[in-house]
């Protein structure tokens, strides 16, 4: 046990040197990242048009909101895309990684730890300390919201990591994988509440959102992170995002169990 | 002179044709191709609906105006994918070493690397942008004369030359960088996201700069304010008129810059 996970802590050490080694990889994508951040806040202060709060949510909480959002969604850039996924089970390099003595989900998912760590030094905390140090932005005010926000963060990552990978993997099945791509991109910027978050949502609308894993992504993080879960609410948030992780891993798992069987090497 | 033109014209055609044979190979991938694209923008079309669900307008647009000022991006970005899409990709094949081909044979390489594809994935912007303007035309009660239609074609034609002149213009970056196609969905693919929404939303600088220095305002935001007779006090209605001349003059300019990194090109060899 101890022997495999230095084996797997060895893949995030490997990752975080390969970064290291394509920092322009890592500039550009934090480029793109600030240009949209720049977007969705002129969006929300447009929005807001001067009004001091709209439904109980003050700009300065919607602003922070989105920053955070922005920040979360930059760390998440810098794990593996959805389009890597299948084009390594449409080039047949998945082959090769099953002939290893690995698991490959969680290889993937060790690999990323190191992308996302070289990219988050390096590259989107210093641009994000500096953004809450020159605006006036609302921050957690105790360090155990600052705790609750890193744990629900990472339960986030995690939750997209299996949803991600699943969808991935769906390319066993598919030939043409163009409509599982827009289903899952359109969930993740819509019903996981990057851009908009759910209490701004028509009210049936609000409540599909809620019957879904996506909210466990950014919403509930970016929730804590503002305030605006708070008390015993914070408990239900955490144990909503705990029981999609579950659902969602074990649908990973058996997903890849499926997978592994169903292997067709197309090409030689 | 005259013949040139015709015998180009023709060899444009075939090639084309060329290339729509090679992709409509795929059927079943070249119809979901298609609707993917379709949906992922009615995706954002969505998203802009339950944003104004609670706000109502944003800048004094409302739903169905943003969604005109939506629509009418994606139509000219559409025809723009027909014929300049695969621009960006240029340094694939300077990478590879292929790029050569182009320039040993004797037509024009501009219009060579140009004809080599005619992407008809665009059919999915068409079909959700050409959707989406009636609707949006029908909801706001629109009735236009012939002067309101020819600006409309006006600004499809010039949004077309405007976005591929950019596209023309990232590509030539891959004669001094190697590098491409990185550019496209760094810097255009977040920028032209940013056009789906009222420009004036940006700071001043900003705006003077999508329409002075790049023009994308003149894309759909110029445009729509006079097909929607919207006011503003700092934009005339009638700079939206100017959309086809912008486009021609950006996209001469673009031309010519990938004409002098096409001069300082070396081959990387093979």
């Amino acid at each position: 046990m101890v022997q495999e996970l230095r084996m797997y802590l060895e893949f995030s050490r490997k990752a975080f040197q390969r970064s290291a080694a394509y920092r322009f990889d890592a500039w550009t994508r934090l480029f793109s990242n600030i240009i949209f951040l720049f977007m969705w806040g002129f969006i929300w202060y447009g929005l807001y048009a001067g009004k001091e709060e709209v439904g109980g949510i003050t700009f300065e909480a919607m602003l922070s909101y989105i920053v955070i959002s922005q920040m979360l969604q930059g760390i998440h850039g810098a794990g593996t895309p959805l389009w890597e996924i299948q084009e390594r089970v449409r080039s047949g390099d998945i082959a090769m990684e099953m002939m290893r003595p690995y698991d490959y989900p969680t290889r993937t998912l060790f690999s990323d730890f190191g992308n996302i760590l070289f990219h988050m030094l390096t590259a989107v905390l210093p641009l994000y300390i500096v953004l809450f140090w020159l605006i006036d932005l609302q921050t957690p005010t105790s360090l155990f919201q600052w705790g609750i926000f890193v744990l629900s963060a990472l339960l986030g990552y995690l939750i997209r990591y299996s949803i991600e990978l699943t969808f991935g993997l769906f390319t066993f099945w598919l030939i043409e994988t163009g409509g599982v791509e827009d289903i899952f991109y359109f969930s993740i910027s819509l019903f996981s509440g990057s851009v908009i978050p759910l209490w701004f949502f028509p009210g049936w609308l609000e409540t599909v959102a809620r019957f879904l894993p996506f909210q466990g992504i950014f919403f509930v993080p970016n929730a804590i992170f503002v305030g605006q879960i708070q008390g015993e609410a914070i408990v239900s948030a955490l144990l909503i995002q705990v029981a999609w992780l579950v659902i969602c891993f074990g649908l990973l798992r058996w997903v890849w169990s499926k997978a592994s069987l169903k292997i067709v090497v197309q090409g030689g | 002179m005259w013949q040139t033109w015709v015998s180009s014209y023709r060899l444009y055609f075939q090639m084309v044709s060329a290339s729509i044979r090679a992709q409509m190979q795929y059927r079943y991938a070249f119809f979901m191709n298609i609707l993917g694209w379709a949906m992922s923008y009615a995706g954002t079309a969505v998203t802009m609906w339950v944003m104004l669900h609670s706000f109502e307008s944003i800048e004094g647009w409302t739903l169905w105006e943003l969604i005109f000022l939506f629509a009418l991006a994606i139509l000219s970005w559409g025809v723009c994918v027909l014929f300049f899409f695969h621009f960006r990709s240029l340094d694939q094949y300077i990478v590879n070493g292929t790029f050569d081909r182009f320039l040993v044979r004797p037509i024009h390489p501009f219009f060579h690397f140009m004809a080599m594809k005619f992407d008809i994935g665009a059919f999915g912007q068409l079909l959700f942008s050409v959707l989406a303007l009636s609707i949006a035309f029908w909801k706001l009660e629109l009735s236009w004369g012939f002067v309101k239609w020819a600006v409309l074609f006006g600004a499809v034609m010039g949004g077309a030359l405007i976005q591929g002149g950019i596209l023309v213009l990232i590509s030539a970056m891959a004669f001094w960088t190697t590098r491409s196609e990185r550019f496209y969905w760094v810097v255009m693919f977040p920028t032209k996201s940013m056009m789906n929404f009222p420009l004036t939303l940006y700071p001043r600088l900003l705006q003077w700069f999508f329409i002075f220095i790049v023009p994308f305002a003149f894309v759909n935001y110029l445009p729509a304010l006079f097909l929607l007779e919207k006011s503003h006090p700092s934009y005339s209605p009638l700079w939206g008129t100017l959309s086809p001349f912008v486009g021609l003059i950006f996209f001469w300019f673009c031309f010519r810059i990938w004409m002098a990194g096409l001069n300082r090109y070396k081959s990387t060899g093979s």
